[in-house]
């Protein structure tokens, strides 16, 4: 049954997509389909902060799903379904 | 000479007696400067039962073989012994200051004795001279640098205290250039014990430069380098260290009211994000830093400087409280008292606890914005319940009978990462040599940042080795002396060839991490000295028994016991955490 996946931006990408949050209706489906989809919406051309050219995640990008780092799931082929939060972060650091 | 000016200042402000001290090529190749040439000296002078407050107690002010010359190089350490912890010290402040002192002709400074009346000195062609300071006593930390620059020059590099260092804070900070802090420690208190107010530089020496063609062309490179960088090209410019706030909320691990939770719900309120759009006026940067992490603000009451990651944590998270405006002017209000932000905040937030759970009748509540200030102010002065947060967090919960809601390793307040939620960060805490602090072994960069890799932050295999190995980083790059920031952007290769471009010596890899070895175990071994041991490498027992219910780091505790021997091994230590003679033969200490 299809739901609702959260798309939440934040730091720079935030100021770049010029919203806090998207919403994606979809029953399941990669974290790919998900940024593609996301980046649709928002019509902002964000994934290039994201991922290199090769589709693969950059150093430094956090990718969330319900607080889990996709890096310690199957990275881009992580399967999101409805009622998920995905927290996107590009690259960051403070101390 | 080339990275050094050659001339180390040694000062009794109670017999004036000045001399200068001799460091061998060879001492200057093991410890390079900064950190590790400063707990080198210290370790010479001082016993490690010296009392913080004695008058024989060193307090060391040094600069290292790059400050001066390349990015981020205008930083200095300061060593002595913590009022707070016990433990050997060093603190690390931005700023000009360092890149100053040795435009003065000096590579360091070492102050013994306490002065008759209120004195500060001033450091010029490498001379230092005692000057009077009874008007400046009292005097904030604005008012003394202004003061002092009208006194002298005004471009003068001023570090001095406020009224928390005048009054022995075992907190207090050392703050120069306006706003920046050589923080954690209380290496303020152990000046105002010297009734001294201030140390001032100012001078026209340049540092002498081995290589100055490769200096040029490496400069260059590492300018594009850092530009380049996600990090330290972007993130940290446009939101400053905050950027971390919704980064580790959403990890779960964002210490909420004295580290009962792990999530803040008003989080996304004291963020990087919300301070951009709203406080702030300007990035700031240090000497020659092309980053600019810090944040120039205004709120409607005031101007000032601030706040970085950790002091949103500690008077917001950490207090329950979600006003970004009190929380800011607590920050300012700090700076000018001369107070460690974070132990400030952390002391409030045991203090908040110990009055929920009625061990303390002292009327504080979480959330409890309004009071922040006037807590601030009276810990500097010591008055009201500020003579009892004045304490710090261990000697406050232990008076009042409840040690355990103290959030300190060593004495030291534990920073705004709970450590349930990254067993390499615990495991830095538990072993920092000075206490609850995560700028010894930033863990955070590879199990929450994947810098420069990804690891499993839940995972405890392997993290013993990767935390050692980033706390002889961290002590290398402190004794050089440069911005641990560099390190998002570039590797260790890249300090060994600054090394070798200013200084004309080559140090190998390996060489400089045997360095960085070499200073944190003679840390450890003042520390053993002075009583610390295995059962000091340790966190507060929440961290063992309390597992958060909501947030991606629910149902975890820290696993320490399944690293520390793994630790001490990797260290070359016995299983009580003492180096062993062979470990002290390969490092040659």
């Amino acid at each position: 049954m299809a739901g609702k996946i959260a798309v939440k931006f934040y730091g720079l990408l935030r100021r770049q997509v010029r919203t806090p949050a998207v919403e994606i209706e979809a029953a399941e489906m990669r974290i790919l389909e998900l940024l593609l989809a996301a980046q649709k919406k928002t019509g902002q051309n964000f994934l290039s902060d994201l991922l290199d050219r090769e589709q693969g995640l950059l150093a430094g990008t956090m990718i969330l799903v319900n607080g889990e780092n996709i890096r310690l799931k199957q990275n881009l082929e992580t399967r999101v379904r409805g009622g998920d939060t995905v927290d996107l972060f590009s690259p960051a650091g403070g101390g | 000479m080339n990275g050094w000016m050659g001339k180390i200042a040694k000062i009794d402000l109670g017999s004036l007696k000045q001399e200068t001290i001799s460091i061998s090529a060879e001492t200057r190749r093991r410890f390079l400067g900064g950190r590790g040439l400063g707990v080198k000296l210290y370790s010479d002078l001082c016993p490690a039962q010296t009392d913080p407050f004695a008058p024989e107690n060193a307090l060391i002010f040094m600069t290292g073989p790059l400050t001066g010359t390349v990015m981020t190089s205008g930083r200095t350490q300061v060593v002595s012994r913590s009022p707070l912890t016990g433990t050997i010290c060093d603190s690390s402040s931005g700023g000009s200051f360092g890149a100053v002192l040795k435009s003065a002709g000096l590579d360091g400074l070492v102050i013994q004795g306490r002065a008759d009346h209120p004195v500060y000195l001033y450091v010029h062609d490498g001379e230092v001279e005692v000057r009077d300071a009874t008007s400046l006593w009292g005097l904030n930390t604005q008012q003394a640098q202004k003061a002092v620059q009208e006194k002298t020059s005004a471009k003068t590099s001023v570090a001095c205290i406020g009224p928390a260092g005048e009054n022995r804070i075992p907190f207090a900070a050392i703050m120069n250039d306006k706003d920046r802090a050589a923080g954690r420690g209380g290496m303020g208190a152990v000046m105002g014990a010297k009734n001294l107010k201030a140390v001032a530089a100012s001078g026209g020496q340049a540092v002498a430069i081995a290589d100055s063609e490769g200096y040029k062309a490496m400069s260059s490179r590492i300018d594009r380098v850092v530009d380049k960088n996600p990090v330290t090209g972007k993130s940290l410019q446009v939101l400053g260290t905050s950027v971390l706030v919704n980064i580790i909320n959403a990890h779960g691990m964002f210490p909420t009211e004295n580290f009962r939770r792990g999530v803040f719900n008003d989080a996304e309120g004291t963020s990087g994000e919300k301070i951009a759009e709203t406080l702030l006026q300007r990035q700031s940067a240090c000497y020659k830093c092309p980053i600019g992490c810090g944040r120039t603000t205004r709120t409607k009451n005031k101007a000032g400087e601030g706040p970085e990651y950790e002091t949103v944590w500690a008077f917001g998270a950490q207090l329950g409280v979600s006003d970004l405006t009190a929380i800011t002017e607590a920050n300012y209000a700090c700076n000018e008292l001369g107070l460690d932000t974070i132990t400030m905040g952390s002391t409030i937030g045991c203090a908040m606890e110990l009055c929920e759970a009625g061990a303390w009748n002292g009327g504080l509540r979480w959330g409890d914005a309004g009071k922040l200030l006037a807590l601030v102010q009276d810990t500097a002065c010591r008055r009201g319940m500020g003579a009892e947060l004045a304490l710090g967090s261990k000697r406050l919960a232990e008076k009042f009978g409840r040690p355990e809601l103290a959030m300190q390793v060593k004495g030291m307040e534990i920073p705004a990462y709970d450590p349930r939620g990254a067993q390499g960060m615990a495991l830095s805490y538990a072993t920092s040599n000075r206490g609850g602090c995560h700028m010894r072994a930033y863990m955070i960069m590879p199990e929450i940042l994947g810098h420069p890799v990804f690891l499993d932050r839940f995972a405890t295999a392997g993290k013993a080795e990767i935390v050692a190995l980033f706390q002889d980083i961290s002590a290398l790059v402190d004794s050089t002396v440069l911005c641990r920031f560099l390190q998002f952007a570039m590797g260790i290769s890249t300090f060994s060839e600054m090394l070798r471009v200013v200084t004309g010596l080559d140090f190998s890899d390996d060489e400089l991490m045997k360095i960085g070895r070499r200073i944190y175990t003679l840390e450890r071994l003042f520390n053993i000295r002075a009583g610390f041991g295995r059962k000091d490498d340790t966190l507060p027992p929440r961290f063992f028994r309390e597992e958060f219910q909501t947030g991606s780091s629910r149902h975890r505790v820290v696993k320490l016991e399944e690293m520390l021997d793994d630790y001490y091994s990797v260290r070359g230590w016995d299983q009580d955490g003492v180096p062993l003679p062979a470990t002290l033969a390969e490092l040659d200490l």
